[in-house]
């Protein structure tokens, strides 16, 4: 981890490297996220719309309740996992293939910090763009509520859009953000750890692939339960 | 000049290199052969740091490398090239940014010196018509020629190669071998060769090191390798029929 974090040998070439994987893992990523959340914003307007079965509820409380879970659990945590599968897997497959073909030992003979070079980028691309994918993702699960609630008759528009504005607190949000920075970081630091570490060919890279994910995943529901009983 | 006095390394246990001591001169191609399994990527990689060694020196030009600072070896490891057995080239980017690379990072030259040193290196490889093609896109003769050229490109004085012809056929691996050979003589530098290639040996082993099961069984040239009093080596050279027929000929000539 020091020799991640240890002072670059060329800033340009570091920050270059820092964009390419902004598009690479943060911006490549948009399509998945407005997809995923599209639907799950739906799916949560009806689940909500389902269980409310006391008539004196008002069908406004729809709209509040997809915007919470949305903003607290759904477009943070959930997004996190689906985030440790696809950029996490990335990571340590690219990584793990320089290293069993020696592309790692190359960087290391020329005199470049390997560590630094490769991982840095990657650690500060996902953890500012994962509050970035977070905030897109709650946009897109308000709108995808918004489509399937009215369409299926679960709640009206008027009501539905009264609702995500009803009884706002911003605190949710904050401490969603900073969800979303600790699990940015998780996401980077551990597949880059798999995929750095690896030892043998192509099919130890599938595992540590496949062991990065489920250890990225624990980690966290893990920091997710630290967080919330820190913050909330 | 690179020497190594008294090389230790072992692994679990598992004693792999044994008391190699050996001098490899400058200007020279200096082979380590051997068997598969024998210990040479161990040895070379020991040599160049990617391996840290249990006892022993390493000296380059009289400094002491196994007991350098970090931030030196680093600092020498500038002074250093070295092509790996499958390449080692960087997948996502151009044979032209592959050789560039080592200059972006280090060099302080402007971007129109540096494009003319790339130039020199693509040119010195004759590959000079791929430098927009990915490693994908190249065969791994010519991939092998830009893992040259990216080693030569900070001009350094020491160069490694770690089976630089395996996966080529025969015509490709003398190119390649030719092609290490002019380069250590014309710039002058320490070339360290791993191979376990007759052809090589016979071609460019000014300088060789065999080694067996870890250790130094014999050192000399090609000129002496085929008529040395050694067991083991004549089992690896004479693994060929082809080099006993030429020994043979050659003593019944003399």
């Amino acid at each position: 981890m020091l020799r991640v974090f240890s002072k670059p040998e060329r800033h340009s070439l570091y920050l270059r490297q820092t964009f390419n994987e902004i598009e690479n893992l943060g911006v490549k990523s948009v399509g998945i996220v407005a997809v995923i959340s599209l639907f799950m914003g739906g799916i949560m307007t009806l689940q909500v719309a389902y269980n409310m079965t006391n008539p004196l509820l008002p069908t406004t409380l729809i709209g509040l309740g997809n915007r919470d879970s949305l903003i607290l659990e759904f477009s943070s945590t959930i997004m996190g996992l689906i985030m440790a599968g696809k950029i996490g897997s990335n990571i340590t497959s690219e990584i793990g293939s320089m290293k069993v073909t020696e592309q790692i030992d190359s960087l290391e003979i020329m005199g470049v910090n390997s560590a630094g070079y490769l991982i840095l980028p990657k650690i500060i691309a996902v953890v500012l763009m994962f509050p970035l994918l977070y905030i897109l993702s709650v946009f897109f699960g308000i709108i995808g509520g918004m489509i399937v609630g009215p369409a299926v008759g679960a709640v009206t528009l008027p009501d539905y859009l009264n609702g995500i504005q009803f009884s706002f607190n911003p605190y949710y949000v904050t401490f969603s953000l900073i969800k979303c920075l600790v699990f940015g970081f998780l996401i980077a630091s551990i597949s880059a750890f798999f995929g750095y570490t690896v030892e043998g060919g192509a099919f130890d890279v599938g595992t540590a692939s496949t062991r990065a994910v489920v250890n990225t995943n624990i980690m966290i529901l893990v920091w997710d339960l630290i967080l919330t009983q820190l913050l909330l | 000049m690179i020497e190594i006095r008294n090389i230790y390394k072992s692994f679990d246990q598992k004693e792999v290199i044994r008391n190699i001591s050996k001098v490899f001169n400058q200007g020279q191609t200096n082979l380590i052969i051997g068997r598969s399994g024998s210990g040479k990527t161990v040895l070379l990689k020991s040599i160049v740091g990617l391996y840290e060694v249990d006892n022993g020196q390493i000296l380059y030009d009289n400094r002491d490398f196994t007991s350098m600072s970090p931030k030196l070896r680093k600092h020498l490891r500038q002074e250093m090239g070295m092509v790996f057995q499958g390449g080692a080239l960087f997948d996502s980017l151009t044979v032209e940014q592959n050789i560039r690379f080592p200059l972006d990072m280090f060099s302080l030259l402007s971007p129109v010196e540096k494009q003319k040193q790339v130039d020199f290196c693509l040119e010195r490889v004759n590959i000079s018509d791929a430098n927009k093609l990915y490693p994908s896109e190249i065969s791994g003769g010519m991939q092998k020629r830009v893992a040259i050229a990216r080693s030569i490109v900070m001009n350094p004085k020491y160069l490694f190669c770690d089976e630089p012809n395996s996966g080529l056929d025969p015509e490709t691996s003398m190119v390649i071998d030719e092609l290490i050979h002019s380069i250590t003589v014309d710039l002058q530098i320490t070339t360290i060769i791993n191979t376990h290639d007759m052809n090589s040996v016979m071609e460019i082993g000014d300088n060789i090191l065999f080694i067996s099961e870890g250790e130094m069984c014999w050192e000399g040239n090609r000129k002496e390798v085929l008529y040395a009093d050694n067991h083991k080596l004549q089992e690896f050279v004479f693994a060929n029929k082809q080099y006993q027929k030429i020994r043979d000929e050659k003593m019944e000539g003399k």
